[in-house]
């Protein structure tokens, strides 16, 4: 008795698992002769690219010269954003300003929009549910690949390619190789690091609410989903500066 | 072969050991730094970020493994 219903539980666990890892196809665009699968990760990062592009044309489209209400804090984040890229760039931080603070905002709300998510109790299951869309290692690769991009593009438009094809060979010829490795294992290692942890953290929770559905969960939740997606926001955006800064100083 | 499978994944894991060797021992003397040198607080965080993200990179690799190996089973 008892073994068969720990069987059951272990096989409900594994489902649980398979079922947080699956992404669901929500519709089909076909267009010129090619399907185009819409996942819901898809969905998700819509709805949070609409979120940002209504919220930032909201909040600056009365910008008064003395702030008040809403505009403090949008002065307050930006003027973070001005000083944290002034920090790193010096002088040329105008150009890279605007991309660090849209990198951080989408990771941001994309690691938090979970936490509006509708939840099933008394055998109801609710209509939809927002998982992260940082647990799809398509957009994290994407997201990398982006900013290895802007690394190389910043580092050439800096030196210039005779410049920067000598500071490939930067302390000895030898290093050749490994500099250039850099270039796959950056954005690999970027991509790795956001995937799995949001991933590892999005299967802990639904483990545990497995386990032990009442009272658990909101306490670990905070950590898991939103101090664990804050640090790795911040940890992608701030790889991403100290790359850049590397390769224009 | 699935057993095989199954203890695979557990010592893939089983990279966040060094992980969280790691990331405390850098936690540790960045406290230290920062009560020796408060004033420097921006800059010792900015290595020690650095750090743990470079120290963790091993234990989410080992987690990547093991669930590439459990999609196996």
């Amino acid at each position: 008795m008892s073994t068969a219903s720990t069987v059951h539980q272990t096989a409900d666990l594994g489902e649980r698992l398979m079922e947080a890892m699956r992404f669901r196809t929500v519709f089909v665009i076909k267009a010129a002769g090619h399907q185009f699968p819409i996942t819901e990760t898809v969905i998700v990062c819509w709805a949070v690219m609409a979120v940002l592009i209504i919220g930032s044309f909201l909040l600056t489209r009365k910008l008064k010269d003395v702030p008040e209400g809403p505009q403090v804090l949008l002065e307050s984040f930006v003027g973070f954003i001005n000083s944290f890229s002034k920090e790193h760039f010096g002088h040329r931080w105008a150009r890279y300003a605007p991309y660090l603070g849209t990198l951080f905002l989408f990771l941001i709300v994309s690691n938090l929009i979970p936490v509006l998510s509708p939840m099933g109790a008394f055998g109801v299951e609710p209509a939809f549910t927002i998982k992260p869309p940082m647990r799809d290692i398509n957009v994290t690769a994407a997201l990398a690949v982006t900013s290895i991009g802007i690394v190389l593009v910043s580092g050439l438009r800096a030196r210039g390619i005779a410049g920067w094809l000598k500071h490939l060979a930067h302390p000895i010829p030898f290093m050749i190789p490994f500099n250039l490795m850099e270039f796959v294992v950056r954005p690999l290692s970027l991509c790795l690091r956001l995937f799995g942890n949001i991933l590892g953290s999005f299967i802990i929770m639904r483990l545990i609410e497995g386990v032990a559905p009442i009272g658990i969960p909101p306490l670990l939740s905070l950590y898991f989903d939103i101090l664990d997606g804050l640090i790795q926001a911040l940890v992608f955006t701030f790889l991403t500066t100290l790359f850049i800064a590397e390769a224009i100083e | 072969m699935e057993p095989l499978i199954a203890i695979g994944a557990s010592i893939a894991v089983a990279t966040g050991i060094g992980a969280g060797i790691g990331i405390g021992i850098a936690t540790g003397h960045t406290a230290e730094a920062i009560a020796r040198q408060p004033e420097q607080a921006a800059k010792i965080q900015t290595v020690f970020f650095l750090g743990i993200a470079l120290a963790e990179a091993t234990a989410i690799y080992g987690l990547v493994i093991s669930i590439l190996l459990f999609l196996k089973l």
